[in-house]
């Protein structure tokens, strides 16, 4: 009988006009990595390497046949797929460039149309490429960018050297309130390791899940927390000063508007919220332990520190930081630990106190969200009754399928052995038991990235889903 | 009174021949003295057939892969196409007469007109009308997509091209052209005319089966596929349309008032996904082929369970038989051709 042949994998590569895609790919034509890649690529000769392997295509876009009108798939990728299984040296590697302005949810969605291409393909990754230097433009004045990183599994961001250290940091806390648990990887002209960028597994859940949970974790009004060993007396606070503003390496000629992206960074920083609160000790869980009490302080009104004023203690404050090498006294009566909340990541200014490091930092999602794509997840150890969590998951996709990019999760099933993981692009998934528990902690780990997602109704569905003892 | 015994039918492999490729089309000379074998992987071969023997040879290659063939109905030559674009034209000692590319594209499939006198080739999304030795006819209006599939109808009057989300049929009347569009909003695969003109089928990549009565328009959709439908095929007498999506091949029953609202025939004997089939020329026998190496031989209608079933080196991933409905011709997913003969034992 035939023996079932390994699943080629196959990794999505997406991101907007410009970014470095082509570059990407003409490397990885070009290069010796001893691999066969066959690429797909969205017209024919753009990719600029004589190369057997590569394949035009053109976008055809069908709706499969449920009803559902965000199920769309790609007829044109389905007919090639089928072509190039029939060479018997199979590829170790598909690779399928889409257009820049393309939703990668077509792509991605016709590996799970039906068993066959399920049993023939494994959809390692889809890896978005994102131009820092006009990223944030393009994400304020289209959707597609930030599509593009919400379904992503590793986000490129490249051209890193055309931005300073201010806007990479930027970036990155944006493409990361959009997509909680893509890997990011930072490179210039597209120089990304090929390891990096293939079998990637972000189906691996186990992976891609460990990743940032930060953002998957309910809003915050603060973005980080630091713990401190402080002696009682006198500290300084300290945001970076004016000639250590640039980041090494980066260059200004021929980048005239550079100082544009300055000043819109100089006003969202005038004003810092921080919170300063006394910790039984400088450790991460005492750190964690004091987020509700951050919350409270936040919602207290803030004393307004002026630029190279004082910090009476403990208590909310607003510290002026709208000049670079802004500097605060902060006096302490008792020597201690104590936490710091930050209303934005410090790195962004520089903020930091003089001569001392945090024993324990913790990221937070914030309340500033500029984009209406999220992710959300869940955690939650209780095991979840497998015919409730079908009606649930069904019913999700039929209501918002449309909104829900990504999703994907590691269940905690009563009665079973083994984890269940699920992972789809909108409504299409595809779900399977994996290893067994054995003596790990069972826990259910869920994530949804998409658009204007809300995390009571995600909550109060897994909610319903939960077996009764 | 004695009970009277029906004939057993079962095929008896005949010859064999490797191909080092994997076999994506096979398609008989109209005498039934050769075979021309598309490669997957590029090759294009043919092979003498004699009683007991395949004599092969490889005459050609498309770049990437070979993804059409077709025989001249009445005629010595054949022509094949690629995902180079390429159209190769080859003559009975298998030389290469003429080699062209219609379009910048893939040309995804070929087509004779019954009477042999015009070729039909898809690529991209030109579709065109060529001699038989390759002098252009006539090019349509570019489709609104890739053109996938092509067939002419029994009388040679009408080509159906497939392509996402319609099937486009040409009229072809001397120089005059007309288009009737049959609009399904899916990735349309094939294009199958029932032989006695009154039906056309398209097996979808939506997992639906369309077939269209031609006189009213009335199009009608067979669902419950597990996937892609890319294998259908008339019965010679019109009266089954086969289809398949998975392990099993189901057949529609055109007889009587039609197919709507009955259940269809379920032909069961493959473990793993059908490859190819083919309906008997003249005759009411069907063969089918699977990744499950195996061969099966049916008669539909007489008996739900197959007649014969071979197993063969590799997955079965082309199945043609003869133009004189004697033999069949098998392609296997690691190279290998069998040609088997029908018997009556």
């Amino acid at each position: 009988m035939s023996v079932t042949p390994s699943r080629v994998p196959v990794t999505v590569l997406t991101g907007f006009l410009g970014s470095g895609k082509t570059t990407l790919l003409n490397r990885i034509l070009s290069e010796k990595h001893g691999k066969r890649i066959a690429v797909i690529e969205n017209e024919f000769g753009e990719v600029g390497v004589d190369s057997e392997l590569v394949i035009g295509a053109e976008e055809e876009l069908f709706e499969t046949n449920n009803g559902c009108i965000c199920c769309t798939v790609r007829g044109d990728l389905i007919r090639i797929l089928g072509q190039l299984m029939k060479r018997r040296d199979k590829f170790d590697y598909i690779l399928i460039e889409t257009t820049g302005m393309a939703d990668p949810g077509p792509v991605a969605q016709t590996f799970f149309l039906d068993d066959d291409l399920k049993n023939q393909f494994q959809l390692d990754a889809i890896v978005t490429m994102v131009d820092a230097k006009h990223f944030e433009q393009h994400v304020d004045e289209l959707n597609e960018p930030a599509e593009q990183v919400a379904f992503a599994d590793l986000v490129l961001l490249n051209k890193t050297d055309l931005v300073d250290a201010d806007a990479l940091e930027r970036i990155e806390r944006r493409i990361r309130g959009i997509n909680g648990t893509a890997k990011i990887l930072r490179t210039k002209n597209a120089d990304a390791p090929i390891e990096k960028v293939l079998n990637v597994g972000a189906f691996d859940l186990q992976r891609a899940l460990a990743v940032d949970e930060a953002f998957l974790e309910p809003e915050y009004p603060f973005e980080w927390g630091g713990a401190y060993q402080l002696d009682a007396g006198t500290h300084r606070l300290k945001t970076r000063g004016e000639h250590d503003h640039h980041a090494p390496g980066h260059h200004d000629e021929g980048h005239g508007h550079e100082h544009h992206d300055h000043d819109h960074a100089g006003h969202s920083h005038e004003d810092l919220a921080i919170a300063i609160l006394p910790l039984p000790a400088a450790t991460p869980a005492e750190l964690g332990g004091a987020i509700e009490a951050a919350v409270r302080a936040f919602a207290e009104p803030a004393t307004v520190v002026p630029c190279h004023g004082t910090i009476d203690g403990p208590g909310h404050h607003a510290i002026d930081i709208s000049h670079d090498g802004a500097d605060f006294e902060l006096t302490l009566k008792t020597p201690g630990a104590y936490a710091v909340f930050c209303e934005h990541h410090p790195s962004g200014c520089g903020l930091h106190f003089e001569g001392q490091k945090p024993a324990a930092e913790r990221k937070f999602a914030s309340h500033h969200h500029e984009d209406d794509i999220s992710s959300i997840g869940i955690r939650d150890p209780r095991p979840l009754d497998p015919t409730k969590l079908n009606q649930w998951l069904d019913y999700l996709l039929k209501t918002r399928g449309q909104d829900i990019f990504r999703m994907k999760g590691v269940l905690n099933v009563k009665g079973e052995e083994r984890r269940q993981v699920f992972h789809g692009v909108h409504m299409m998934f595809d779900a399977q038991a994996e290893r067994p528990w054995g003596g790990a902690t069972r826990m259910n780990n869920l994530v949804f990235i998409g658009r204007g997602l809300d995390r009571a109704e995600l909550e109060a569905g897994f909610e319903s889903a939960v077996a009764r003892q | 009174m004695a009970a009277r015994q029906s004939l057993a039918f079962a095929l008896e492999p005949r010859a064999s021949a490797t191909v080092d490729d994997f076999i994506a089309d096979l398609a008989w000379a109209p005498a039934g003295d050769a075979l021309a074998i598309a490669g997957g992987e590029g090759k294009v071969a043919l092979a003498k057939v004699a009683a007991d023997s395949l004599t092969l040879d490889v005459v050609g290659e498309h770049l990437l892969g070979t993804l059409a063939l077709a025989w001249q109905p009445r005629g010595k030559t054949f022509a094949s196409s690629g995902q180079d674009g390429s159209i190769g034209l080859w003559g009975p000692d298998g030389k290469l007469v003429r080699r062209w590319k219609p379009a910048p594209a893939a040309t995804q499939a070929l087509t004779f007109s019954p009477d042999g006198e015009l070729l039909a080739s898809a690529a991209g999304k030109i579709v065109s009308l060529w001699t038989p030795s390759g002098e252009p006819v006539h090019a349509f209006a570019p489709a609104a997509a890739t053109a996938v599939g092509l067939a002419f109808d029994k009388p040679g009057t009408d080509l159906g091209v497939a392509l996402n989300g319609e099937v486009a049929v040409h009229r072809i009347q001397k120089t005059r052209y007309e288009t009737r569009r049959y609009k399904w909003p899916a990735a349309c695969l094939t294009v199958n005319f029932s032989g006695n003109g009154r039906f056309l089928a398209s097996g979808m990549a939506d997992g639906t089966l369309h077939f269209w009565n031609r006189s009213t328009g009335k199009d009608s959709q067979m669902r419950g596929y597990d996937g892609r439908v890319e294998l259908v095929g008339w019965s010679d007498n019109s009266k089954y349309l086969a289809s398949s999506a998975g392990n099993d091949v189901v057949l529609w029953d055109f007889s009587g008032k039609g197919p709507e609202g009955t259940k269809p025939v379920v032909l069961s004997a493959h473990t793993e996904r059908v490859g190819a089939f083919a309906w008997q020329p003249g005759g009411d026998h069907f063969v089918s082929g699977g990744r499950d190496w195996r061969v099966a031989l049916w008669r539909p209608g007489k008996t739900p369970r197959p007649l014969d079933v071979h197993l063969q080196d590799s997955d079965v991933t082309a199945v043609r038989w003869s133009p004189d409905g004697k033999r069949v011709a098998v392609g296997e997913r690691k190279g290998g051709v069998t040609v088997f003969e029908l018997v009556a034992r």
